[in-house]
Protein backbone atom coordinates (compact mmCIF):
# COMPACT_ATOMS: atom_id res chain seq x y z
CA UNK A 1 0.00 0.00 0.00
CA UNK A 2 1.47 2.97 -1.03
CA UNK A 3 1.53 6.55 -0.18
CA UNK A 4 0.77 9.55 -2.26
CA UNK A 5 1.58 13.69 -2.07
CA UNK A 6 -1.38 15.05 -4.61
CA UNK A 7 -2.17 18.40 -5.70
CA UNK A 8 -5.55 19.72 -7.01
CA UNK A 9 -7.08 19.95 -9.91
CA UNK A 10 -6.17 16.93 -10.23
CA UNK A 11 -5.48 14.58 -13.55
CA UNK A 12 -6.99 10.96 -14.02
CA UNK A 13 -3.48 9.87 -14.60
CA UNK A 14 -3.33 11.36 -10.31
CA UNK A 15 -6.35 9.30 -9.57
CA UNK A 16 -5.99 6.20 -11.23
CA UNK A 17 -2.71 5.01 -10.13
CA UNK A 18 -4.43 5.05 -6.71
CA UNK A 19 -5.24 1.69 -4.95
CA UNK A 20 -7.74 0.57 -1.94
CA UNK A 21 -5.84 1.10 1.32
CA UNK A 22 -3.03 3.69 -0.29
CA UNK A 23 -2.82 6.75 2.00
CA UNK A 24 -3.28 10.19 0.37
CA UNK A 25 -2.10 13.61 1.35
CA UNK A 26 -4.09 16.74 -0.49
CA UNK A 27 -2.68 20.43 -1.38
CA UNK A 28 -4.50 22.84 -3.54
CA UNK A 29 -7.78 23.90 -3.86
CA UNK A 30 -10.90 21.84 -2.73
CA UNK A 31 -14.60 22.76 -1.95
CA UNK A 32 -16.76 21.40 0.90
CA UNK A 33 -20.50 20.21 0.62
CA UNK A 34 -23.35 18.64 2.13
CA UNK A 35 -26.93 17.50 1.33
CA UNK A 36 -28.95 20.96 1.08
CA UNK A 37 -26.06 21.98 -2.04
CA UNK A 38 -26.99 18.84 -3.61
CA UNK A 39 -30.78 18.97 -2.97
CA UNK A 40 -30.48 22.91 -4.41
CA UNK A 41 -28.21 22.20 -7.81
CA UNK A 42 -29.45 18.79 -8.51
CA UNK A 43 -33.27 18.69 -7.25
CA UNK A 44 -34.24 21.91 -7.31
CA UNK A 45 -32.83 23.38 -10.70
CA UNK A 46 -30.26 26.15 -10.07
CA UNK A 47 -26.72 25.80 -11.34
CA UNK A 48 -23.33 25.60 -9.82
CA UNK A 49 -22.49 29.69 -9.40
CA UNK A 50 -18.32 28.53 -9.96
CA UNK A 51 -16.40 26.31 -11.84
CA UNK A 52 -14.83 22.71 -10.35
CA UNK A 53 -12.50 22.05 -13.04
CA UNK A 54 -9.42 23.78 -11.51
CA UNK A 55 -11.10 22.48 -7.84
CA UNK A 56 -12.14 19.03 -8.21
CA UNK A 57 -11.64 17.81 -4.39
CA UNK A 58 -15.15 17.73 -2.99
CA UNK A 59 -15.07 17.24 0.89
CA UNK A 60 -18.14 16.57 2.50
CA UNK A 61 -18.35 18.28 5.73
CA UNK A 62 -20.16 21.35 7.51
CA UNK A 63 -17.14 23.18 9.10
CA UNK A 64 -17.30 25.71 11.53
CA UNK A 65 -16.21 29.17 10.12
CA UNK A 66 -16.61 32.43 12.23
CA UNK A 67 -15.85 36.15 11.07
CA UNK A 68 -13.18 37.67 12.81
CA UNK A 69 -12.28 41.27 11.58
CA UNK A 70 -13.25 40.91 8.20
CA UNK A 71 -11.47 37.53 7.46
CA UNK A 72 -13.03 33.99 7.50
CA UNK A 73 -11.17 31.54 10.41
CA UNK A 74 -12.15 27.94 10.34
CA UNK A 75 -12.57 27.01 14.10
CA UNK A 76 -13.73 22.96 13.01
CA UNK A 77 -13.36 20.64 10.34
CA UNK A 78 -13.71 17.34 10.06
CA UNK A 79 -15.17 15.52 6.70
CA UNK A 80 -18.77 13.71 7.21
CA UNK A 81 -20.58 11.20 6.15
CA UNK A 82 -20.67 10.49 2.46
CA UNK A 83 -23.28 7.62 2.06
CA UNK A 84 -26.26 9.59 2.87
CA UNK A 85 -25.30 11.81 -0.26
CA UNK A 86 -25.23 8.63 -2.78
CA UNK A 87 -28.29 9.66 -3.86
CA UNK A 88 -26.22 12.59 -5.95
CA UNK A 89 -23.20 10.49 -6.15
CA UNK A 90 -23.32 9.73 -9.40
CA UNK A 91 -24.61 12.96 -10.93
CA UNK A 92 -21.94 14.99 -8.39
CA UNK A 93 -18.78 13.14 -9.59
CA UNK A 94 -20.60 13.46 -13.45
CA UNK A 95 -21.42 17.06 -13.30
CA UNK A 96 -19.06 18.26 -11.21
CA UNK A 97 -16.21 16.76 -12.81
CA UNK A 98 -14.75 15.31 -9.58
CA UNK A 99 -11.58 13.18 -9.28
CA UNK A 100 -11.77 13.32 -5.65
CA UNK A 101 -14.43 12.98 -3.28
CA UNK A 102 -13.41 13.27 0.99
CA UNK A 103 -15.77 12.11 3.41
CA UNK A 104 -17.00 9.09 5.94
CA UNK A 105 -18.57 6.07 5.91
CA UNK A 106 -17.60 5.33 1.88
CA UNK A 107 -20.58 5.23 -1.25
CA UNK A 108 -22.70 2.95 -2.74
CA UNK A 109 -22.31 1.08 -5.59
CA UNK A 110 -23.91 3.78 -7.86
CA UNK A 111 -21.66 6.27 -7.06
CA UNK A 112 -18.60 3.52 -7.28
CA UNK A 113 -19.94 2.69 -11.01
CA UNK A 114 -19.85 6.62 -11.99
CA UNK A 115 -16.09 6.96 -10.25
CA UNK A 116 -15.07 3.64 -12.68
CA UNK A 117 -16.22 5.22 -15.75
CA UNK A 118 -15.05 9.04 -14.91
CA UNK A 119 -11.81 8.12 -13.02
CA UNK A 120 -12.38 9.42 -9.30
CA UNK A 121 -11.68 7.96 -5.82
CA UNK A 122 -13.17 8.49 -2.55
CA UNK A 123 -11.16 8.53 0.60
CA UNK A 124 -11.84 8.24 4.40
CA UNK A 125 -9.90 9.79 7.79
CA UNK A 126 -8.60 7.67 10.08
CA UNK A 127 -8.97 9.90 13.09
CA UNK A 128 -11.04 12.51 14.45
CA UNK A 129 -8.25 15.30 14.40
CA UNK A 130 -9.84 18.77 13.26
CA UNK A 131 -6.98 20.82 15.41
CA UNK A 132 -4.73 18.79 13.34
CA UNK A 133 -6.37 19.63 10.00
CA UNK A 134 -7.32 23.38 10.66
CA UNK A 135 -4.02 23.47 9.87
CA UNK A 136 -3.17 23.03 6.59
CA UNK A 137 -6.14 24.70 5.40
CA UNK A 138 -6.90 28.02 4.93
CA UNK A 139 -10.62 29.48 4.02
CA UNK A 140 -10.56 31.47 0.75
CA UNK A 141 -13.78 32.08 -0.13
CA UNK A 142 -17.64 30.85 0.28
CA UNK A 143 -20.84 30.57 -1.99
CA UNK A 144 -24.94 30.29 -1.53
CA UNK A 145 -23.94 31.60 1.77
CA UNK A 146 -27.04 33.92 2.14
CA UNK A 147 -29.15 30.68 -0.20
CA UNK A 148 -27.95 27.50 2.23
CA UNK A 149 -25.70 29.13 5.33
CA UNK A 150 -22.92 28.60 6.65
CA UNK A 151 -22.38 24.65 7.22
CA UNK A 152 -24.68 23.94 3.99
CA UNK A 153 -22.77 26.02 1.95
CA UNK A 154 -20.04 25.52 -0.58
CA UNK A 155 -16.74 26.73 1.25
CA UNK A 156 -13.66 27.48 -0.87
CA UNK A 157 -10.36 25.86 0.83
CA UNK A 158 -6.71 25.94 -0.01
CA UNK A 159 -5.09 23.12 1.47
CA UNK A 160 -2.04 22.00 2.55
CA UNK A 161 -0.74 18.50 2.96
CA UNK A 162 -4.33 17.82 4.57
CA UNK A 163 -4.81 14.24 5.43
CA UNK A 164 -3.70 11.32 6.00
CA UNK A 165 -6.67 10.05 4.34
CA UNK A 166 -7.46 5.97 2.88
CA UNK A 167 -8.66 5.27 -0.51
CA UNK A 168 -11.93 3.39 0.28
CA UNK A 169 -13.17 3.49 -3.44
CA UNK A 170 -10.75 3.38 -5.93
CA UNK A 171 -10.90 4.09 -10.23
CA UNK A 172 -11.80 0.44 -10.81
CA UNK A 173 -14.92 0.58 -8.67
CA UNK A 174 -12.90 -1.49 -5.59
CA UNK A 175 -13.95 -0.96 -2.10
CA UNK A 176 -12.03 -1.02 0.97
CA UNK A 177 -14.78 -1.44 3.40
CA UNK A 178 -16.65 -4.40 1.09
CA UNK A 179 -12.85 -6.08 1.87
CA UNK A 180 -12.63 -5.66 5.52
CA UNK A 181 -16.38 -6.66 6.00
CA UNK A 182 -15.26 -10.14 4.98
CA UNK A 183 -12.89 -10.29 7.78
CA UNK A 184 -15.41 -8.68 10.16
CA UNK A 185 -17.71 -11.53 9.33
CA UNK A 186 -15.28 -14.33 10.36
CA UNK A 187 -14.40 -12.57 13.74
CA UNK A 188 -18.22 -12.50 14.35
CA UNK A 189 -18.52 -15.79 13.73
CA UNK A 190 -15.57 -16.97 16.56
CA UNK A 191 -17.13 -13.60 18.49
CA UNK A 192 -20.21 -15.31 18.95
CA UNK A 193 -19.41 -18.54 19.86
CA UNK A 194 -17.50 -17.58 22.86
CA UNK A 195 -20.74 -16.27 23.82
CA UNK A 196 -22.07 -19.51 23.46
CA UNK A 197 -24.30 -18.23 20.27
CA UNK A 198 -23.86 -21.05 17.30
CA UNK A 199 -24.78 -20.40 14.00
CA UNK A 200 -28.15 -22.48 14.87
CA UNK A 201 -29.32 -19.43 16.66
CA UNK A 202 -32.82 -18.06 15.35
CA UNK A 203 -34.54 -15.13 17.17
CA UNK A 204 -37.86 -15.99 18.56
CA UNK A 205 -40.31 -14.43 15.96
CA UNK A 206 -42.22 -11.65 18.45
CA UNK A 207 -43.38 -9.80 15.05
CA UNK B 1 -31.63 29.95 47.02
CA UNK B 2 -29.71 29.24 44.06
CA UNK B 3 -29.45 32.34 41.55
CA UNK B 4 -30.61 32.47 37.99
CA UNK B 5 -27.21 33.94 37.16
CA UNK B 6 -25.06 31.59 38.96
CA UNK B 7 -26.47 28.18 37.41
CA UNK B 8 -27.05 30.17 34.19
CA UNK B 9 -23.10 30.89 33.94
CA UNK B 10 -22.45 27.01 35.85
CA UNK B 11 -24.72 26.25 32.47
CA UNK B 12 -22.58 28.02 30.00
CA UNK B 13 -19.42 26.65 31.71
CA UNK B 14 -20.69 23.03 31.63
CA UNK B 15 -21.65 23.51 28.00
CA UNK B 16 -18.36 24.85 26.95
CA UNK B 17 -16.23 22.03 28.68
CA UNK B 18 -17.96 19.78 27.38
CA UNK B 19 -17.49 20.58 23.86
CA UNK B 20 -13.65 21.27 24.47
CA UNK B 21 -12.07 19.62 26.90
CA UNK B 22 -12.36 15.15 26.94
CA UNK B 23 -13.40 13.79 29.72
CA UNK B 24 -10.39 11.96 32.10
CA UNK B 25 -11.76 8.73 31.64
CA UNK B 26 -12.63 8.52 27.52
CA UNK B 27 -8.73 10.12 27.85
CA UNK B 28 -7.42 7.21 30.02
CA UNK B 29 -9.59 4.75 27.30
CA UNK B 30 -7.74 6.60 24.62
CA UNK B 31 -4.01 6.38 26.17
CA UNK B 32 -4.78 2.58 26.62
CA UNK B 33 -6.44 1.48 23.29
CA UNK B 34 -2.90 3.28 21.73
CA UNK B 35 -0.86 0.87 24.05
CA UNK B 36 -2.33 -2.11 22.63
CA UNK B 37 -2.77 -1.58 19.19
CA UNK B 38 -0.97 -3.55 16.89
CA UNK B 39 -2.58 -1.85 13.55
CA UNK B 40 -0.01 0.60 12.76
CA UNK B 41 -2.51 3.30 10.87
CA UNK B 42 -5.14 2.70 13.16
CA UNK B 43 -2.09 3.66 16.10
CA UNK B 44 -1.73 6.92 14.26
CA UNK B 45 -5.28 7.33 14.00
CA UNK B 46 -5.82 7.11 18.07
CA UNK B 47 -2.54 8.85 18.56
CA UNK B 48 -3.64 12.12 16.04
CA UNK B 49 -7.13 11.95 18.09
CA UNK B 50 -5.74 12.17 21.45
CA UNK B 51 -3.44 15.15 20.25
CA UNK B 52 -5.94 17.47 18.66
CA UNK B 53 -8.37 16.37 21.40
CA UNK B 54 -5.34 17.47 23.98
CA UNK B 55 -5.46 20.87 21.41
CA UNK B 56 -8.88 21.74 21.85
CA UNK B 57 -8.67 22.36 25.24
CA UNK B 58 -5.84 24.72 24.79
CA UNK B 59 -7.47 26.23 21.93
CA UNK B 60 -10.70 26.12 23.60
CA UNK B 61 -12.54 25.06 20.29
CA UNK B 62 -14.76 21.59 19.42
CA UNK B 63 -13.40 18.41 20.05
CA UNK B 64 -15.31 17.31 17.03
CA UNK B 65 -16.60 19.37 14.47
CA UNK B 66 -20.20 18.32 14.96
CA UNK B 67 -21.09 19.42 18.25
CA UNK B 68 -24.77 17.01 17.94
CA UNK B 69 -28.08 17.71 19.93
CA UNK B 70 -27.64 19.40 23.13
CA UNK B 71 -28.93 17.33 25.74
CA UNK B 72 -29.30 18.22 29.55
CA UNK B 73 -29.69 16.06 32.79
CA UNK B 74 -30.52 17.75 36.05
CA UNK B 75 -29.76 15.68 39.11
CA UNK B 76 -31.53 17.70 41.39
CA UNK B 77 -31.79 17.55 45.40
CA UNK B 78 -35.39 17.25 46.63
CA UNK B 79 -35.07 20.10 48.84
CA UNK B 80 -33.48 22.47 45.96
CA UNK B 81 -34.36 25.60 45.86
CA UNK B 82 -33.86 27.78 42.19
CA UNK B 83 -34.86 31.44 41.95
CA UNK B 84 -37.44 31.13 38.65
CA UNK B 85 -37.83 27.41 39.88
CA UNK B 86 -37.05 24.47 37.21
CA UNK B 87 -38.65 26.82 34.30
CA UNK B 88 -36.16 29.19 34.79
CA UNK B 89 -33.62 26.52 35.11
CA UNK B 90 -34.45 25.18 31.39
CA UNK B 91 -34.60 29.04 30.20
CA UNK B 92 -31.23 29.34 31.45
CA UNK B 93 -30.06 26.45 29.60
CA UNK B 94 -31.51 27.67 26.43
CA UNK B 95 -29.69 31.02 26.67
CA UNK B 96 -26.43 29.13 27.13
CA UNK B 97 -26.65 27.43 24.04
CA UNK B 98 -27.41 30.14 22.04
CA UNK B 99 -24.70 31.93 23.54
CA UNK B 100 -22.12 28.90 23.37
CA UNK B 101 -23.39 28.55 19.78
CA UNK B 102 -22.63 32.29 19.21
CA UNK B 103 -19.00 31.96 20.20
CA UNK B 104 -18.13 28.97 18.18
CA UNK B 105 -18.45 26.55 20.62
CA UNK B 106 -20.83 24.69 19.32
CA UNK B 107 -21.88 24.73 15.41
CA UNK B 108 -25.76 25.35 14.45
CA UNK B 109 -26.31 21.85 13.56
CA UNK B 110 -30.00 21.38 14.98
CA UNK B 111 -32.76 22.57 12.31
CA UNK B 112 -36.48 21.89 11.99
CA UNK B 113 -36.92 18.43 10.56
CA UNK B 114 -39.01 19.26 7.70
CA UNK B 115 -38.42 22.69 6.31
CA UNK B 116 -34.55 22.25 7.49
CA UNK B 117 -35.20 25.96 8.76
CA UNK B 118 -32.05 26.57 10.93
CA UNK B 119 -32.68 29.39 13.53
CA UNK B 120 -28.69 29.41 13.98
CA UNK B 121 -28.72 29.21 17.69
CA UNK B 122 -29.53 25.22 18.46
CA UNK B 123 -33.01 26.00 19.80
CA UNK B 124 -35.70 25.00 19.12
CA UNK B 125 -38.94 22.46 19.57
CA UNK B 126 -38.23 20.31 22.40
CA UNK B 127 -34.03 20.76 21.74
CA UNK B 128 -32.34 21.06 24.13
CA UNK B 129 -33.72 17.99 25.05
CA UNK B 130 -33.89 17.62 29.40
CA UNK B 131 -33.89 14.92 31.76
CA UNK B 132 -34.54 14.94 35.66
CA UNK B 133 -33.42 12.66 38.23
CA UNK B 134 -34.67 13.60 42.06
CA UNK B 135 -32.31 12.29 44.44
CA UNK B 136 -32.17 13.44 48.43
CA UNK B 137 -30.89 16.94 49.42
CA UNK B 138 -30.47 20.38 48.52
CA UNK B 139 -27.95 20.76 45.50
CA UNK B 140 -28.40 20.35 42.21
CA UNK B 141 -26.04 18.26 39.50
CA UNK B 142 -26.27 19.87 36.02
CA UNK B 143 -24.79 17.40 33.16
CA UNK B 144 -24.41 18.43 29.55
CA UNK B 145 -24.45 15.45 26.72
CA UNK B 146 -23.12 16.27 22.78
CA UNK B 147 -24.82 13.14 20.95
CA UNK B 148 -23.33 13.01 17.45
CA UNK B 149 -25.08 12.90 14.31
CA UNK B 150 -22.94 10.07 13.34
CA UNK B 151 -23.05 7.75 16.66
CA UNK B 152 -27.08 8.69 16.70
CA UNK B 153 -28.14 8.77 13.09
CA UNK B 154 -26.32 5.56 11.47
CA UNK B 155 -27.75 2.78 13.16
CA UNK B 156 -26.29 2.98 16.44
CA UNK B 157 -29.29 3.47 18.33
CA UNK B 158 -31.51 0.48 17.84
CA UNK B 159 -34.41 -1.47 19.85
CA UNK B 160 -35.29 -4.89 19.70
CA UNK B 161 -37.71 -7.08 22.32
CA UNK B 162 -36.00 -10.09 22.59
CA UNK B 163 -37.96 -13.42 24.08
CA UNK B 164 -37.89 -14.38 27.49
CA UNK B 165 -37.03 -17.88 25.27
CA UNK B 166 -33.97 -16.30 23.89
CA UNK B 167 -32.42 -14.58 27.40
CA UNK B 168 -29.15 -13.22 27.10
CA UNK B 169 -27.80 -15.25 24.20
CA UNK B 170 -30.69 -13.42 22.44
CA UNK B 171 -29.63 -9.52 23.75
CA UNK B 172 -26.05 -10.31 22.96
CA UNK B 173 -27.03 -11.96 19.37
CA UNK B 174 -29.25 -8.36 18.94
CA UNK B 175 -25.88 -6.16 20.14
CA UNK B 176 -23.51 -7.72 18.32
CA UNK B 177 -25.68 -7.74 15.16
CA UNK B 178 -26.42 -4.15 15.81
CA UNK B 179 -22.66 -2.54 16.43
CA UNK B 180 -20.92 -4.69 12.99
CA UNK B 181 -23.77 -2.84 11.04
CA UNK B 182 -23.46 0.55 12.73
CA UNK B 183 -19.53 0.73 12.70
CA UNK B 184 -19.15 -0.38 8.99
CA UNK B 185 -17.03 2.00 7.58
CA UNK B 186 -16.75 4.60 10.32
CA UNK B 187 -20.71 5.39 10.60
CA UNK B 188 -20.84 5.73 14.16
CA UNK B 189 -17.12 7.23 14.59
CA UNK B 190 -16.03 3.92 16.39
CA UNK B 191 -14.35 2.84 18.97
CA UNK B 192 -17.55 3.81 20.63
CA UNK B 193 -18.76 4.33 24.29
CA UNK B 194 -21.92 1.61 23.97
CA UNK B 195 -24.70 1.84 26.04
CA UNK B 196 -27.18 -0.89 26.52
CA UNK B 197 -30.72 -0.69 28.13
CA UNK B 198 -32.51 -3.70 29.13
CA UNK B 199 -35.91 -4.23 30.39
CA UNK B 200 -38.29 -1.36 30.73
CA UNK B 201 -40.83 0.09 27.58
CA UNK B 202 -39.04 0.02 24.43
CA UNK B 203 -38.36 3.90 25.77
CA UNK B 204 -37.28 3.10 28.99
CA UNK B 205 -34.86 0.87 27.39
CA UNK B 206 -33.88 3.40 25.09
CA UNK B 207 -33.24 5.83 27.63
CA UNK B 208 -31.22 3.86 29.73
CA UNK B 209 -29.35 2.65 26.84
CA UNK B 210 -28.47 6.64 25.81
CA UNK B 211 -27.35 7.46 29.41
CA UNK B 212 -25.64 4.17 30.23
CA UNK B 213 -23.35 5.63 26.61
CA UNK B 214 -23.51 9.23 27.70
CA UNK B 215 -23.21 9.44 31.60
CA UNK B 216 -21.75 6.64 32.84
CA UNK B 217 -17.82 6.62 33.55
CA UNK B 218 -15.01 4.43 30.76
CA UNK B 219 -14.13 1.49 32.56
CA UNK B 220 -17.03 1.61 35.27
CA UNK B 221 -18.72 -1.50 36.23
CA UNK B 222 -22.15 -2.74 36.96
CA UNK B 223 -22.36 -3.70 40.75
CA UNK B 224 -24.80 -6.17 39.63
CA UNK B 225 -22.63 -9.58 38.78
CA UNK B 226 -24.66 -10.96 35.99
CA UNK B 227 -24.53 -7.30 34.30
CA UNK B 228 -20.98 -6.91 34.65
CA UNK B 229 -20.76 -9.95 33.30
CA UNK B 230 -22.40 -9.10 30.37
CA UNK B 231 -20.24 -6.11 29.89
CA UNK B 232 -17.48 -8.04 29.71
CA UNK B 233 -18.13 -10.72 27.26
CA UNK B 234 -18.96 -7.80 25.01
CA UNK B 235 -16.41 -5.69 25.42
CA UNK B 236 -14.42 -8.83 24.48
CA UNK B 237 -16.45 -9.59 21.81
CA UNK B 238 -16.57 -6.34 20.17
CA UNK B 239 -13.15 -5.63 20.33
CA UNK B 240 -11.92 -9.18 18.80
CA UNK B 241 -13.81 -8.35 15.91
CA UNK B 242 -11.17 -5.99 14.21
CA UNK B 243 -13.25 -3.03 13.19
CA UNK B 244 -11.23 -0.29 14.71
CA UNK B 245 -10.71 3.06 14.56
CA UNK B 246 -13.67 4.59 11.95
CA UNK B 247 -14.01 1.01 10.97
CA UNK B 248 -10.55 0.82 9.09
CA UNK B 249 -9.59 -1.84 10.94
CA UNK B 250 -7.67 -2.21 14.53
CA UNK B 251 -7.60 -3.54 17.50
CA UNK B 252 -10.43 -1.02 19.63
CA UNK B 253 -13.79 -1.16 18.51
CA UNK B 254 -15.42 -0.37 21.47
CA UNK B 255 -13.89 2.09 24.78
CA UNK B 256 -16.65 0.90 26.71
CA UNK B 257 -19.81 -1.63 27.16
CA UNK B 258 -22.04 -0.18 29.84
CA UNK B 259 -25.28 -1.74 30.34
CA UNK B 260 -28.40 -0.50 32.77
CA UNK B 261 -31.36 -2.28 33.19
CA UNK B 262 -35.69 -2.05 34.60
CA UNK B 263 -37.82 -4.83 35.45
CA UNK B 264 -40.25 -6.06 32.00
CA UNK B 265 -43.16 -7.40 31.62
CA UNK B 266 -43.29 -11.08 31.39
CA UNK B 267 -43.63 -11.31 27.80
CA UNK B 268 -40.57 -9.96 26.55
CA UNK B 269 -37.27 -8.04 26.96
CA UNK B 270 -37.22 -4.42 25.35
CA UNK B 271 -33.09 -4.23 24.29
CA UNK B 272 -32.07 -1.26 23.16
CA UNK B 273 -28.18 0.33 21.99
CA UNK B 274 -26.88 3.84 21.85
CA UNK B 275 -23.28 4.44 20.99
CA UNK B 276 -21.34 7.35 21.83
CA UNK B 277 -18.50 8.29 19.27
CA UNK B 278 -15.04 8.12 20.25
CA UNK B 279 -15.06 11.75 21.77
CA UNK B 280 -17.54 10.86 24.07
CA UNK B 281 -18.48 14.37 25.14
CA UNK B 282 -19.77 15.41 28.48
CA UNK B 283 -19.57 17.56 31.54
CA UNK B 284 -21.20 18.26 34.65
CA UNK B 285 -21.31 20.65 37.23
CA UNK B 286 -22.48 20.66 40.90
CA UNK B 287 -24.27 23.57 42.76
CA UNK B 288 -24.59 23.54 46.33
CA UNK B 289 -27.18 25.26 48.71
CA UNK B 290 -24.49 27.89 49.09
CA UNK B 291 -23.72 28.59 45.65
CA UNK B 292 -20.86 26.84 46.01
CA UNK B 293 -19.86 25.71 41.87
CA UNK B 294 -17.93 22.66 41.41
CA UNK B 295 -16.39 20.83 38.73
CA UNK B 296 -16.90 17.38 38.08
CA UNK B 297 -14.86 15.30 37.10
CA UNK B 298 -17.82 12.36 35.80
CA UNK B 299 -22.10 12.69 36.17
CA UNK B 300 -22.14 9.69 38.42
CA UNK B 301 -25.61 9.61 37.12
CA UNK B 302 -25.80 6.18 38.29
CA UNK B 303 -24.87 5.99 41.77
CA UNK B 304 -21.16 5.96 41.96
CA UNK B 305 -21.02 4.57 38.17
Amino acid sequence: MAEYHLTSPLSEEDVRKLKIGDTVYLSGNAFTCRSRLQRYIFDEGNTLPFDTSDRNILIHNGPIVIKENGSWRLVSFMPTSSIRFEKWGEKSVKEWGLRMIVGKTTMGEQTAQAMKEMGCVHVSPRSVSPNLWIDSITVEDVYLFDELGSIEAAWFFKINELGPFIVDIDSEGNNYFDRLDESIAESKKNALEQLGIGEEFKFTKLY
Amino acid sequence: MIRTEIYENALFETIKRGATVISPDVRDAFVRAIEKESNEAAKRGLEATLRSMDMSRERENPLCVDTGWPIFYFKVGNRCELEGGFVELENAARRAVAKATKLGYLRATMKHPLTGYDPGNNIGMNIPDFTYKFVDGDSIEMSYAAKGGGSECFGGTRHRIVAFADGIKGIEKFVIDSFVASARAGAVCPPSVLGIGIGGTANVAANLAKEAACLRTVGSRHPDPMFAKIEEDLYRALNSLGIGILGAGGNTSVLAVNVEYAYTHIAGIACATSTNCMVARRASTKIDANEKVTEMQSPMWFGDR
